[in-house]
């Protein structure tokens, strides 16, 4: 694979929120404005890119029985020295990226990107792997967090939107909002991938990797018709 | 046997490597971090309080010190008069965490600033406690009525924010605990008139201790 490709595999084709659906926890959490957004989006990326290029350097090192306590206390290691280094030099990153820093060693996506490639792969693609997917993310949570944002509060990076007549959808900013809402999203992005797959006449990605064709919730769906809908994915 | 003794070794290299990277670390930022702090305080001090001349950090009075409901005033003088004077408050019935909040009151013990020092509140809800908008409906408000020092939601006069009424609540709550250690100590922080009769200060246990630090002196 080129390396242009495993850049911006995290921005669409195998998005960690939209694709992977990993890291659900921040995503859900702190979706609640666009700033928001930002500031977790760069803050796990910046853990993310560090944690790649350290774990694949340390691959040959780390025997595979012990692979994951190994990955847990480096990621965690590497969580408090930006915190640490953050808060002491560069303050007012810190004061804004601050309270998201310890919400990153529950972010899957680390320990995903983690096992799955930066564990197999050198040092060069893992950091490419790392930028992209946190791009990925950041791009995706700010999305997520502007919507949020318009809709409950009327603002958008704590701009004035709407006007005064606006009542804001107060639901979307609770937490049930922020689960419908990326329901909502990853119904549209599949729906999106397929007809972008039949465009280009290839097989959809989703498809692919989850075989929706065979599962029973997609068969008790569409019932007599599933072989039908199978077809159309 | 030797497949796990390697395991372990290999574990516990990485472990300490770890915890020393860790321990150096924080040994280094240490210091930095508390001087950003205590800088960042004294930013806050200087925006609740009337314009003021003096250097803040020293002129400061610490009542019932060592015990828990110990005070800090942060006193600020113009042309060697008192003017106003800041306290830090924090609010342990927030969602997430304490909620550090530092109040700036004028002589008469109205309040002139607010500030949020630090929350851990729920981002979009809680988090609202920090805006111009809660903050700003404290200002002008003294201690000189109790019963108005709640929510509206409990039948006080601050409007809560919506769907964050713990946060509101337990910030208006530190508040007017604060401003009733002020009152009480009124005489001492602000060098006005003896306080009022509803406020009685008791001197056995609150003797002033008066800070003269170094200017890099913080708590």
């Amino acid at each position: 694979m080129g390396a242009a490709k495993e850049f911006t595999k995290g921005l669409w084709s195998e998005n960690p929120i939209f694709r992977i659906v990993l890291g659900m926890c921040p995503t859900l959490a702190v979706t609640t404005n666009a700033n928001n957004g930002i500031g977790m989006g760069l803050a796990a990326t910046f853990v993310l890119v560090g944690s790649n290029v350290m774990i694949s350097a340390l691959r040959n090192f780390i025997p595979k029985k012990i692979r994951i306590p190994g990955y847990i206390v480096i990621i965690a290691t590497f969580v408090t020295v930006v915190d640490l280094v953050m808060n002491a030099y560069f303050h007012p990153l810190h004061k804004a990226l601050g309270i998201f820093i310890p919400l990153i060693v529950v972010n899957c996506i680390i320990m995903g990107r983690a096992e799955a490639y930066a564990a197999k792969n050198g040092v060069f693609y893992s950091l490419l792997d790392g930028i992209g997917m946190g791009l990925g993310f950041t791009i995706s949570i700010v999305v997520i967090g502007a919507i949020r944002e318009i809709l409950g509060n009327g603002t958008i990076f704590g701009a004035q939107l709407m006007g005064t007549s606006f009542v804001p959808f107060l639901l979307i900013i609770l937490p049930p909002g922020g689960f419908i809402l990326l329901g909502s999203m990853l119904g549209a992005m599949n729906r999106l991938e397929i007809r972008m797959a039949k465009k280009a006449g290839r097989t959809p990605t989703f498809r692919k990797e989850h075989d929706c064709a065979s599962c029973e919730i997609f068969r008790g769906w569409f019932g007599e018709r599933a072989d039908e809908a199978a077809e159309r994915l | 046997m030797k497949e796990i003794l390697r395991l372990c070794i290999v574990l516990t290299v990485i472990g300490a490597v770890c915890a020393a990277v860790m321990a150096f670390v924080d040994q280094k930022t240490k210091e930095p971090i508390r001087k950003s702090l205590s800088a960042e305080k004294m930013d806050a001090v200087k925006v609740v309080i009337p314009p003021s001349d003096n250097d803040l950090m020293k002129d400061s009075i610490v009542f019932n010190e060592g015990t828990p409901d110990s005070t800090r005033f942060y006193r600020g003088m113009k042309d060697g008069r008192i003017v106003g004077a800041a306290f830090a408050v924090v609010a342990s019935g927030g969602y997430a965490g304490n909620i550090e909040i530092l109040v700036g009151v004028d002589t008469a013990g109205a309040i002139t600033g607010l500030e949020i020092l630090k929350h851990a509140e729920t981002p979009g809800l809680g988090s609202k406690i920090a805006t111009p908008e809660f903050r700003g409906q404290f200002k002008g408000k003294s201690i000189k009525d109790p019963e108005q020092w709640a929510v509206l939601k409990d039948g006080g006069t601050f409007r809560q924010i919506t769907g964050a009424t713990i946060s509101s609540r337990a910030v208006t709550s530190a508040i007017a605990r604060g401003l009733e250690s002020l009152e009480a100590h009124k005489a001492e922080v602000l060098g006005t008139a003896a306080p009022k009769a509803g406020a009685p200060v008791k001197p056995a246990e609150s003797k002033p201790v008066e800070q003269k630090t170094g200017s890099g002196g913080g708590k």
